[in-house]
């Protein structure tokens, strides 16, 4: 039978094989969970159903009900405010450092592995630790605040309705910068230094060659970097939950953390699944837009940036 | 060129810089070494006097924190092993072999990635429950290979692709089928890419919450980084003990990493700007 197909089919045929367990994988774990979600949000169902059962189709009901929620509205703003926070700090500061590594200097590799840890510590360690360097009375940051002569601003941090935000922001800036850092020295590596010696030798100072050379060619990185850091921080759950598991009251409670206290809290699953597809909304959206940027890049010419 | 001596500078600035920056790691580890009755003060230590292990031995006295350490080493290495065995043959597939819908396939794992965790722990909540896998290994590594199969493939199909296909060949014209070519000329020739793989695969394992929270209900099965989580609830003020529960989840972390790092920092940068 192996003699009778041409060795392009066989090799295709094995291609197919190969792919098959591990499509059928996510098929299963993955796709189908996620359509069962979909069906789940337009059902009535909660902890009767929990082993199957009479689940009645209740068409938009649920999300009419996650729509109607003030705290969904409340949650979808504190999101804005955590992805726009942590986003803008992460990028600037990663990007001030991925300008420092990209020069040659000794000890460049060790330091920045160094500076990854930050990024490698599972979420939850992370937000364990900066829930006790951000403690009241003997954390780490109030006891430097007395030290350099800012005791005026030491403060308790996570339990202040007001501040509890801006504490869970820093904590993932500090997550997020190593991971913005790596990416745009990769970028800035790929800009031909030649470009640089040139515009030097034309008297061109480092702050024109910065704004004339190394921005417009980072552009296209920098937005990149700027869309899966969307994507990344608009789903982070762990560090948030740690640290203040959605309070003090509801002021850190993001769009996650809403999915998952209607569904796993109140174990109205409905209710959750509506909710948990309406936060889908915004990575879906980054996600379309980065795969167009990528089609477009591909159909340019190559080299054309240069 | 620049003198050296301007270099050195440069090296002191980056060490002031990540010095300041990893100051919460050293003062989780500080912590950890501080005696119970010298952390809680109004002035803190920034070197701890006498250094102890009390907290330590505290920490590993709590109900589970052993059991859960041992479950997590089950859970990660599963996933390593569940996502290099499926993911290596796919990856090679799709670098490899031209098949019809094998771009809509890349795009699918890229689209893969996006959906947040706790969209997909609410259905595979109920899911699992009806099919006898929650609070079960098998059922947490399924859900956290989730994670890491798409993201997996996304970084081993460029490695995969860089291997040269004259080797292939005169492997197939030896007779060679192609799962032999597979694990006799290409996996040897890519070393590095699958084990930056194994490592994040492992780290990502390690360090996984959500799923841990939401579908393992016992001691048997829960992860470490849930136990620590409820170790905030249980010992809130005790944060000697909880610091060196932080510390000994990091430890691996650290090793993983600093073991494979020119492996896992290429397959990152790779997996996520070239793909």
């Amino acid at each position: 039978m192996k003699q009778s197909l041409s060795p392009g089919a066989r090799r295709r045929r094995a291609g197919y094989l190969f792919c098959l367990p591990g499509l059928a994988f996510l098929a299963l774990f993955l796709a189908y969970p996620l359509l069962y979600n979909v069906w789940t949000s337009v059902h009535d169902v909660d902890l009767g159903q929990l082993l199957g059962g009479d689940e009645r189709f209740n068409g938009a009901e649920n999300y009419r009900a996650v729509l109607d929620d003030p705290a969904f509205w409340h949650s979808v703003r504190l999101s804005l405010v955590f992805t726009l926070g942590s986003l803008l700090f992460q990028f600037l500061i990663g990007f001030a450092l991925a300008l420092l590594f990209a020069r040659p200097f000794p000890f460049n590799g060790l330091l920045r592995s160094l500076l990854l840890v930050a990024w490698l510590l599972p979420p939850v360690v992370s937000g364990t630790l900066f829930r006790w360097l951000l403690d009241a009375e003997s954390g780490a940051y109030n006891a430097l605040f007395e030290a350099v002569g800012l005791g005026t601003l030491s403060h308790d941090w996570l339990t202040d309705p007001s501040t509890s935000m801006a504490g869970v922001i820093f904590a993932n800036i500090w997550v997020g910068v190593p991971f913005n850092m790596l990416l745009l020295l990769v970028g800035l590596h790929t800009i031909d230094p030649q470009l640089h010696e040139a515009a030097a030798i034309d008297g061109a100072s480092a702050w024109q060659r910065f704004r004339h050379i190394t921005l417009p060619l980072m552009r296209p990185v920098a937005v990149t970097v700027l869309l899966l850091g969307l994507v990344y921080t608009f789903k982070v759950f762990d560090i948030v939950f740690v640290m203040t598991g959605g309070g003090p009251v509801d002021a850190t409670r993001v769009l996650s953390l809403y999915v998952y206290e209607v569904f796993f809290t109140f174990f109205r699953f409905g209710q959750g699944a509506a909710a948990g597809l309406l936060l889908l909304v915004v990575p879906l959206l980054a996600g379309v837009f980065y795969v167009r940027r990528l089609r477009r890049e591909e159909e340019a010419p190559a080299g054309g940036a240069v | 060129m620049r003198p050296p001596r301007h270099r050195w500078l440069l090296t002191a600035l980056a060490t002031v810089i990540t010095a300041a920056f990893l100051l919460p790691v050293y003062w989780m580890v500080k912590t950890s070494l501080t005696p119970p009755d010298r952390i809680l003060t109004p002035t803190p230590q920034w070197v701890p006097t006498p250094v102890t292990g009390e907290n330590y031995s505290t920490a590993l006295g709590y109900a589970g924190l052993t059991r859960a350490l041992l479950n997590s080493l089950v859970i990660s290495c599963g996933v390593v092993a569940l996502t290099l065995l499926l993911g290596v043959p796919l990856a090679y597939a799709l670098a490899r072999v031209r098949m019809r819908g094998s771009g809509t396939m890349v795009l699918a794992l890229l689209v893969a990635q996006l959906p947040p965790a706790i969209v997909l722990a609410a259905p595979l909540f109920i899911l699992e429950r009806r099919v006898g896998l929650s609070d079960t290994y098998l059922g947490l590594i399924a859900a956290d290979t989730t994670l890491t199969l798409p993201f997996t493939v996304i970084v081993l199909r460029p490695v995969m692709r860089s291997v040269s296909p004259e080797l292939e060949e005169a492997a197939l014209v030896d007779g060679c089928g192609l799962p032999g070519v597979l694990l006799r000329v290409v996996l040897p020739l890519m070393v590095p890419g699958v084990v930056a793989a194994a490592g994040l695969s492992f780290l990502i394992g390690w360090g996984e919450f959500l799923f841990g929270l939401t579908l393992a209900h016992g001691p048997d099965v829960q992860p470490v980084t849930v136990i620590l989580n409820a170790f905030i609830g249980q010992h809130g003020t005790s944060w000697g003990a909880l610091m060196a529960t932080a510390t000994l989840i990091s430890v691996p972390v650290v090793c993983v990493f600093a073991a494979f790092q020119r492996f896992i920092v290429g397959g990152l940068t790779a997996g996520s700007v070239r793909s």
